[in-house]
């Protein structure tokens, strides 16, 4: 570690490391040095010389921002002659900024705003007249307002060097440059809004916040983000009930100031008109509204009929990949112990029960990768997904750690994915042929001449490239399930230094499902129905017996179906029919199918009961990220009508007869935390809004069948059924790219 | 499709310059010289020659006056209204010939023949008012010149014409 | 004796001096206003019922920046914002106020939110007779509050 540097600013005197800007030293000692252009993270620009300082035995002033403090340096911000600078900058910036503050979206929260009415400037000298220019729409979710761009080129460089989409460029010069998209007068991009975020000024606005309130107005709640399995932080601005935008406002959580267009955008579904808001009871063959009252009892009763005619074997039970944690726990346990059946599965996206078994048979449970870990690693090791598409969020970590900290990343993958612009090596593989690899790699069969176009030379190269690394962070998806997660972790624990691993599955609580046990054969915590220490731990804590046989996997729940021996299907959030592709006649053999769920998508559309859920925004519980950290939801509004998962299960169970004692979410985590191995998190943490990991430690039963895990592999514009309900997601071009287009 | 003349004439320059981006503003001119104007088409190719994004090169085209992303007309007039000519009397030649054509700035006669542009210093201060018809410099421009310039240049397009 | 004289002439006096002010005031034109039988005057800076104005070409003024609503000590007002379209324009600028309400059962005619109006849009006017049997009824929609539009206003 090199010496650390020492320099006075404004006569205090700071010690940093070697290598630091003035203007973030400046920061750690409370001296706030103003700028627009820089911004942490990004190269340099220099360009609203907002930031000069008075340096000593310097000439003139320089530019904060681009000035790396020297052992000595003695800074001045204070001086009058800087005051007078800034106030002269700001003039200058204010030279054909139209002042329309009232109007604009940004007033309130605006960086121009703020700097204008601590450093003056008010007044202009100028007596030309202000150039104008009509606003220009560049999307239907970015608008661009020139007169208010002051030039900073934030919204060029985080889409350049964050996004590696680029965008944008600067047109024309002078008084006239401006900021010009791609495709002539359109953006053809991820439209993931961070050039609207990043925007010091009004110039950049939001199409679905645009002129509908003002900062002040509403109330802003963190929460975590309902799409893909990377578990974003977000906070929703909420007024009158309306979700209105969706930014993470205070840059906290694991994302800091990241989200991709779902996050941003895609929440709409929330206060879509479409929302189921009473419960559907099919009565003479038509779904018609009934009480929620009356369609619990009816479902009951139904269910008590077919236990009584038929036994336990005839219900079976999927649960879903995006309800929280609590509402996942508290089903198996219904489907458990109050229908007897084990009879439950959910739509899996990764095989996250291999990796979790590896790694403890490995004696390794401390290696699973966290997304701090992923942006921080030396070294990536990327095994088929797309986390462009699928998980924006690691994606964008990836890219960080390679700009940032000259991480190498290594591409496995049967695409050309768009990663693999940023890879130092990157083998593709022929389709499907990613398994392959992997069991090449850790040398448990040879790799067929074909498998790669370079030869097997390259699978040879990449090996010996990763026996040089130390701490690789190694991803994998779907590609990867079964004996090769264990082939794969036995080979990535032997390369130097720690290995962490990360399996990546589509949802927001994709991984939280297996985790909480919605599996045939696995009980919270990865324990295995067959334990019967688990077995019996779980049965004293519910005051209950847990059949000892395996359930029917959500393949053979469908088998089961068509042959006639189940007769109840309840579906909590998931839309199976689509998902598994089911034909018409698949379910039609069933006496009750009960779906809890927010709109009326294609298994809804068959069901004898419906019932309308609560989405993310209007519940608090946890969800557990694809990398296994947990986070808290915040309900931030009401949606009359519904009632959340937890609540509805509560009210089955109570029907039932039983005495469950839960009074809130908390009262499940509390349970969860006590009873779930590896979910010992502290509650003080998840509360004020960490991401706390866990490392679950048990050996669940090997994979029955390879088609079990799949991934719907969503694109940037879709999540499952929910896209389909968000006006914003559908409004913009570049959704009917198809899953895989890099922009 | 670009010719193949063309084609042969970026390679030859690309490799002349150290760093392949440098070439951008010359590939430029010569796309120019040839189409008329920079087609979307030559941007691609530019940028996939010097292996730059196309918005980069989209950037440049914006920031010099005498690139076009649309056809100008046959005869490009390019008013110098910069200091010197200002002060000579520059943008009386503007106007002038603004009225004589009946068009404004970054505008094009319907016949498609004269293009008229505001543009800043020719580097021709010694001679001022200067402007500038396509490749040809005019200096010490004043009204009747202009109009004399204006008809011989019409000529010039009816004599092409002919020869046709 | 003298006590008896001092005390007549004390009370002369003090009579005379009231009723030269009964006098005086006798004669001085009268204050009282006969309201309701007579209109009521007031000064120009009486802060009576909101009036949202209206611009020359009869668009509203406002443009829902929501600051007078934040200036408000007794929160009152109530906004909803819209943006202007070519084919539905409200007002001169992007945005308009789709709902303006004031709860007249809160205002306290403190006039905060004229002096925090940056677009001169909502003034003072006189009105003031604003009682009403029913709560609700104080809560004065922004068609109850805007200025009719002018004769000049083409419509």
């Amino acid at each position: 570690m090199a010496e650390p540097i020492k320099l006075s600013i404004d006569g205090k005197p700071v010690t940093v490391p070697p290598g630091t800007l003035l203007i973030e030293a400046a920061k750690q000692v409370g001296i706030e040095v103003p700028s627009f252009c820089y911004y942490p993270g990004l190269s340099l620009q220099g360009a609203c010389r907002m930031c000069l300082v008075a340096i000593e035995k310097m000439p003139k002033l320089q530019t904060a921002c681009t000035t790396v403090v020297t052992n000595g340096m003695v800074v001045h911000t204070d001086t009058p002659e800087v005051a007078n600078t800034r106030k002269s900058m700001l003039e200058f910036l204010l030279t054909n900024h139209p002042l329309d503050c009232p109007v604009c979206d940004k007033g309130g929260e605006c960086e121009l705003q703020d700097a204008v009415f601590r450093y003056g400037a008010a007044e202009t000298r100028f007596l030309e007249g202000k150039l104008h220019e009509e606003e220009k729409k560049f999307s239907n979710l970015v608008y661009y307002d020139r007169p208010r761009c002051i030039l900073c080129f934030r919204c060029i460089r985080v889409c350049d060097e964050g996004m590696d989409v680029n965008a944008y460029g600067i047109g024309f010069r002078a008084a006239h440059s401006e900021i010009i998209p791609n495709r002539g007068e359109q953006l053809e991009c991820e439209e993931c809004g961070m050039c609207i975020d990043i925007c010091p000024v009004g110039a950049l606005t939001s199409g679905t916040y645009r002129y509908k309130t003002r900062p002040w107005e509403v109330t802003y709640t963190g929460t975590i983000c309902n799409h893909c399995g990377d578990g974003c932080r977000t906070t929703l601005s909420v007024r009158n009930n309306v979700v209105i935008r969706a930014n993470n406002r205070d840059h906290s959580g694991l994302n800091g100031e990241f989200l991709c267009v779902k996050g941003r955008f895609g929440w709409d579904f929330v206060n879509s008109e479409r929302r189921l808001k009473s419960p559907l009871l099919r009565k003479n063959g038509k779904q018609e509204e009934a009480s929620w009252e009356e369609a619990l009892t009816f479902t009951v009763e139904r269910l008590k009929t077919i236990l009584a005619e038929h036994g336990p074997g005839a219900v079976a039970v999927i649960g879903s990949n995006r309800t929280t944690n609590e509402e996942d726990y508290l089903l198996q346990r219904f489907a458990r112990t109050v229908l007897g059946t084990n009879d439950i599965d959910h739509h899996r996206t990764a095989d996250f029960s291999s990796l979790v078994r590896a790694l403890t048979e490995a004696g390794a449970t401390d290696r699973y990768a966290t997304i701090e870990d992923i942006s921080a690693a030396k070294s990536l090791l990327l095994i088929g997904n797309d986390p462009t598409h699928q998980h924006p969020l690691i994606a964008y970590q990836i890219r960080q750690a390679v700009r940032q900290h000259g991480a190498r990343l290594y591409i496995v993958n049967s695409r050309e994915i768009k990663l693999r612009r940023q890879s130092s090596q990157y083998l593709q593989v022929k389709p499907q042929g990613e398994a392959e690899a992997v069991r090449a790699l850790a040398g448990q069969a040879p790799a067929a001449q074909d498998l790669c176009a370079g030869g097997t030379g390259a699978l040879t190269a990449l090996a010996d490239a990763l026996k040089k690394e130390s701490d690789t962070v190694i991803l994998f998806g779907d590609e990867i399930q079964g004996q090769t997660v264990n082939d794969l972790v036995t080979c990535g624990l032997t390369l130097p230094g720690k290995t962490r691993f990360v399996a990546l599955g589509d949802y927001a609580n994709s991984r939280g499902a297996a985790d909480m046990g919605l599996l045939p054969d696995t009980l919270p915590g990865y324990q295995p129905l067959s334990n019967e220490k688990a077995r019996e731990r779980m049965e004293s804590a519910w005051a209950a017996k847990i059949p000892a046989a395996p359930g029917r996997n959500i393949r053979s729940i469908f088998e089961g179906i068509r042959a006639g021996e189940i007769k109840a299907l309840l579906v909590f959030g998931a839309n199976p029919v689509k998902t598994f592709g089911l034909d018409n006649a698949a379910l039609t053999g069933l006496q009750l199918l009960f779906v809890a769920e927010l709109f009326r998508t294609e298994t809804a559309e068959l069901a004898n009961v419906v019932v309308p859920a609560a989405s993310f925004a209007e519940k608090s519980g946890t969800v557990t990220n694809t990398c296994g950290e947990v986070q808290a939801l915040k309900r931030t509004m009401r949606q009359a009508g519904t009632r959340s998962d937890l609540e509805i299960l509560l009210a089955l169970a109570r029907l039932f007869g039983q005495r469950w004692t839960y009074q809130s979410p908390e009262d499940v985590l509390r349970e969860i935390i006590a009873l779930v191995p590896g979910y010992d998190i502290p509650l003080p943490s998840l509360l004020v809004g960490r991401a706390v990991p866990t490392h679950p430690e048990g050996r669940p039963p090997a994979l029955e069948r390879p088609d079990l895990v799949f991934s719907s592999r969503d694109s940037l514009f879709t999540s499952g059924t929910l896209s389909r309900y968000s006006w914003a997601l559908n409004s913009v071009d570049e959704a009917k790219k198809p899953y895989g287009h890099a922009f | 499709m670009l010719s193949d003349r063309l084609k042969a004439k970026f390679d030859s320059v690309i490799a002349r310059y150290p760093l392949k981006r440098s070439a951008i503003v010359p590939l430029l001119l010569f796309a120019q010289d040839e189409i008329g104007y920079v087609s979307d088409e030559a941007v691609e190719e530019i940028a996939r020659r010097v292996g730059v994004n196309p918005i980069e090169v989209i950037e440049d085209i914006g920031y010099y006056s005498m690139l076009h992303r649309q056809p100008v007309g046959k005869f490009h007039l390019q008013v110098c209204t910069n200091i010197s000519c200002m002060l000579r009397g520059g943008e009386k030649i503007f106007e002038h010939c603004a009225k004589e054509l009946g068009i404004e700035h970054k505008q094009t006669t319907p016949d498609g023949l004269f293009s008229l542009e505001e543009v800043e210093c020719l580097g021709a201060c010694c001679g001022a008012p200067a402007m500038q018809v396509n490749y040809d410099f005019y200096e010490n421009v004043t009204p009747e010149k202009l109009d004399a310039l204006l008809a011989d240049l019409r000529k010039k397009d009816q004599g092409s014409r002919i020869k046709d | 004796m003298g006590n008896i004289l001092k005390e007549i002439t004390n009370s002369a006096t003090a009579l005379a001096k009231g009723f030269s002010i009964t006098f005086k005031t006798m004669l001085r034109p009268t204050v009282t206003e006969n309201y309701p039988h007579q209109p009521p005057t007031f000064e120009d800076r009486y802060r009576g019922l909101h009036v949202l104005r209206r611009d020359e070409n009869g668009l509203e003024k406002c443009v829902a920046c929501f600051l007078c609503a934040a200036a408000c000590p007794s929160n009152c007002i109530y906004i909803e914002a819209a943006e202007n379209t070519a084919a539905h324009r409200i007002s001169a600028a992007e945005r308009y106020a789709k709902v303006y309400n004031i709860d007249y059962n809160r205002c306290i005619f403190c006039g905060y939110c004229v002096e925090a109006c940056p677009c001169d849009a909502i003034t003072h006017g006189h009105g003031f007779e604003i009682s009403a049997y029913d709560t609700n009824a104080l809560i004065y929609r922004k068609e109850q509050l805007l200025e009719p539009l002018p004769a000049s206003a083409k419509k």
